[in-house]
C-alpha cells in the first residue's frame, strides 16, 4: 500500500505540492489528471525521494520512506521521456536492477513474454518505436519487483490508436503485480482506459473524484477562472 | 552580374574575411612559407629536437589524463552536489587558472611545490622535473576539461540519472554505469582539448618545469630557445612541427562524434 500524507513542496512563494495526501491499496491504479504545471509530475518524483519534500511523509507498506534516498524505496517509475539508457541493448535495459541485487531470470521472462519483447532484447533503444520504448520502460520498472508503480505519462509519444491498444494490455499487466500504481496523465481517454480509481490536480492539490468527466469539469472551471472568464 | 554579387555580401562579411585572413591565416601560412630544407634537415638531426618532441606528448598525455580524472569529479558534484559549497568553490576556482596570467601560475605551483615546501623530495622540490611540466600542463588545461564535461553532462537526460537512482544504483553508482558512458562523446572531447591547451603551455611550463634540453625542454620552449640562439630556421621547422600536430588534435575533435557514433 502507498500512503503520501500532506505532501509540501515549494518553490520560494509558489507550492508546487499543497497538502497532497492519497492512498492507493495493492492491485489498485490511481490515475492522476491534471494539466501541465499543476504539480503532478513533482509528486512523482517526491514519492521516488528524487525530490525532497518540505513537509509530509511517504509510506510504502506501512513504512515511512520519506528520509530514504531513491535507491532504498524500492519504487518502479516511468518518467515521461521513457529514460531508456540509450549505451544498452534493450536486454541489458531491462534487467539493469540486476546489478543492484534485484530481479530474478523467471521474472526476465515474465516480463518479456507479458510485453511482447522478445524479437527486440539485442536492440538499443534507438531502434524502437515509441510503443516499444514505453513496453521497455514498463519492463525494466517490472523487472525490479518494485513495492509500488509510479508512471508519469509514459505513452506520450504514441498516438491516440495505439494508445487504445496498449492500454488494456498494460492495465493487464500492473494487476498481475498486485501492488499500488499511481499513473499520471493530462487525457482523460487515457485515464478511463487504464484507472480504477481517479483524482483531479491543480493548483498543487489533489482532490479524488469518481469519473473522469468530473476531472474534466473540474479542469475546465479552473482554466476559465485563471483566465478570468468564470 | 558583379552588381549582384556585392549586393549579396554582408557588411560583416566584408569586415570579417581580410581580417580572418590577415590575423589568423597569415601568420599560419607565414611559418610554412619560411620552412627551408636547410632548417628542416637540422632541426630533423638535432636529438634535443626529438626529446622535445617525446617530452611534450608524454607531458601533454598525462596531463591530460590528469586533467580528465579531476574534471570527472568536478562532473559528479555538477551533477549531484550543486548545491553544496565544494561545488561553488570548485566552479569559481575553475575559472582561476583561465584568468591568471600563466607564469602567475607556474610561480604558484613553483612556491607550492619547490624547494621550500617539497625539499624532501629533492634539491629543487618537483620544480625543474618532467612531473613539474606534466603538473604545469594540467593545472592550465584542466579547466577546459572541466567545463567540456559539464557541457556532456548537461546533454544527459536527467530523468535517465532519476530511473538509475531508483533501480537501485547510489549516485556514484548511477555516475559510473550511466553517466559516463553516456557522456562518451564529451569524455573524448574534454581528453583532446585538454591534450592541446597542455601541448601549447609555455609559461606555466617554463616558470615550474625550467627549459633544461634534453630534460624538462618542450617543443613550446624548443621554439623559444632556437630563437633565442638565432637558429630561426630550426624554430620555424619546430614551430611547422606544433601546427602538425595541432592540425591532427583539430581533425580529432572534429571527428570525434562519427568515432563515438
Amino acid at each position: 500500500m502507498l500512503e503520501v500524507q500532506n505532501l509540501v513542496k515549494a518553490y520560494g512563494d509558489l507550492r508546487v505540492l499543497d497538502n497532497v495526501s492519497a492512498r492507493i491499496e495493492n492491485g489498485r491504479i490511481l490515475v492522476i489528471i491534471g494539466l501541465n504545471g499543476s504539480g503532478k509530475s513533482t509528486l512523482l518524483k517526491v514519492i521516488t525521494g528524487i525530490l525532497p519534500c518540505d513537509n509530509g511523509c511517504v509510506r510504502i507498506d506501512g513504512q515511512d520512506v520519506t528520509s530514504l534516498e531513491p535507491e532504498d524505496r524500492k519504487i518502479g517509475y516511468v518518467p515521461q521521456s521513457t529514460a531508456l539508457f540509450n549505451h544498452l541493448t534493450v536486454r541489458e535495459n531491462i534487467i539493469y536492477s540486476q546489478k543492484n541485487g534485484r530481479g530474478s531470470p523467471d521474472g526476465f521472462e515474465a516480463v518479456v513474454s507479458m510485453l511482447n519483447l522478445r524479437g527486440y532484447l539485442s536492440k538499443k533503444p534507438k531502434e524502437l518505436s515509441g510503443g516499444y520504448r514505453a513496453r521497455v520502460a514498463l519492463a525494466r520498472a517490472l523487472y525490479s519487483q518494485p513495492s509500488v508503480m509510479l508512471l508519469d505519462e509514459p505513452l506520450t509519444e504514441i498516438d491516440h490508436a495505439k494508445k487504445e491498444q496498449m492500454l488494456p494490455e498494460f492495465k493487464q499487466v500492473l494487476h498481475q503485480l498486485n501492488i499500488p500504481v499511481l499513473y499520471i496523465t493530462h487525457d482523460p481517454r487515457e485515464a478511463e482506459l487504464i484507472g480504477d480509481a481517479f483524482a483531479v490536480m491543480y493548483d498543487g492539490k489533489l482532490k479524488t473524484i469518481g469519473t473522469t468527466e468530473e476531472a474534466f469539469e473540474i479542469i475546465r472551471a479552473q482554466v476559465l477562472a485563471g483566465a478570468g472568464i468564470a | 552580374m558583379a552588381g549582384n554579387l556585392m549586393r549579396k555580401v554582408s557588411l560583416i562579411e566584408l569586415l570579417f574575411v581580410p581580417f580572418f585572413l590577415l590575423l589568423i591565416v597569415y601568420p599560419i601560412a607565414a611559418i610554412i612559407f619560411n620552412l627551408t630544407p636547410a632548417g628542416i634537415a637540422k632541426t630533423f638531426a638535432d636529438p634535443l629536437f626529438w626529446t622535445s618532441v617525446g617530452s611534450t606528448i608524454l607531458t601533454a598525455f598525462f596531463a591530460a589524463l590528469m586533467g580528465l580524472a579531476l574534471a570527472l569529479g568536478f562532473g559528479y558534484y555538477y551533477i549531484f552536489r550543486k548545491g553544496t559549497v565544494m561545488y561553488r568553490v570548485a566552479d569559481f576556482l575553475n575559472d582561476l587558472p583561465i584568468a591568471l596570467p600563466h607564469t602567475v601560475a607556474g610561480l604558484a605551483l613553483l612556491l607550492a611545490f619547490g624547494r621550500k615546501a617539497f625539499g624532501f623530495a629533492g634539491p629543487t622540490g618537483l620544480a625543474f622535473t618532467l612531473f613539474a611540466v606534466t603538473l604545469a600542463m594540467f593545472f592550465v588545461s584542466y579547466p577546459l576539461a572541466a567545463r567540456t564535461i559539464a557541457s556532456g553532462a548537461d546533454e544527459i537526460e536527467r530523468e535517465v540519472i532519476d530511473v538509475a537512482r531508483t533501480l537501485g544504483d547510489s549516485t556514484t553508482r548511477a555516475y559510473q554505469r550511466v553517466v559516463i558512458p553516456l557522456m562518451g562523446e564529451g569524455i573524448i572531447s574534454a581528453f583532446i582539448l585538454s591534450f592541446s591547451r597542455s601541448i601549447s603551455e609555455f609559461a606555466a611550463v617554463i616558470m615550474f618545469g625550467g627549459n633544461v634540453p634534453g630534460q624538462t625542454q618542450v617543443l613550446a620552449s624548443y621554439v623559444f630557445t632556437k630563437v633565442e640562439e638565432g637558429e630561426v630556421a630550426m624554430a620555424v621547422t619546430a614551430s611547422a612541427f606544433c601546427i602538425l600536430i595541432a592540425l591532427f588534435l583539430v581533425v580529432g575533435l572534429r571527428m570525434r562524434g562519427k568515432f563515438h557514433a
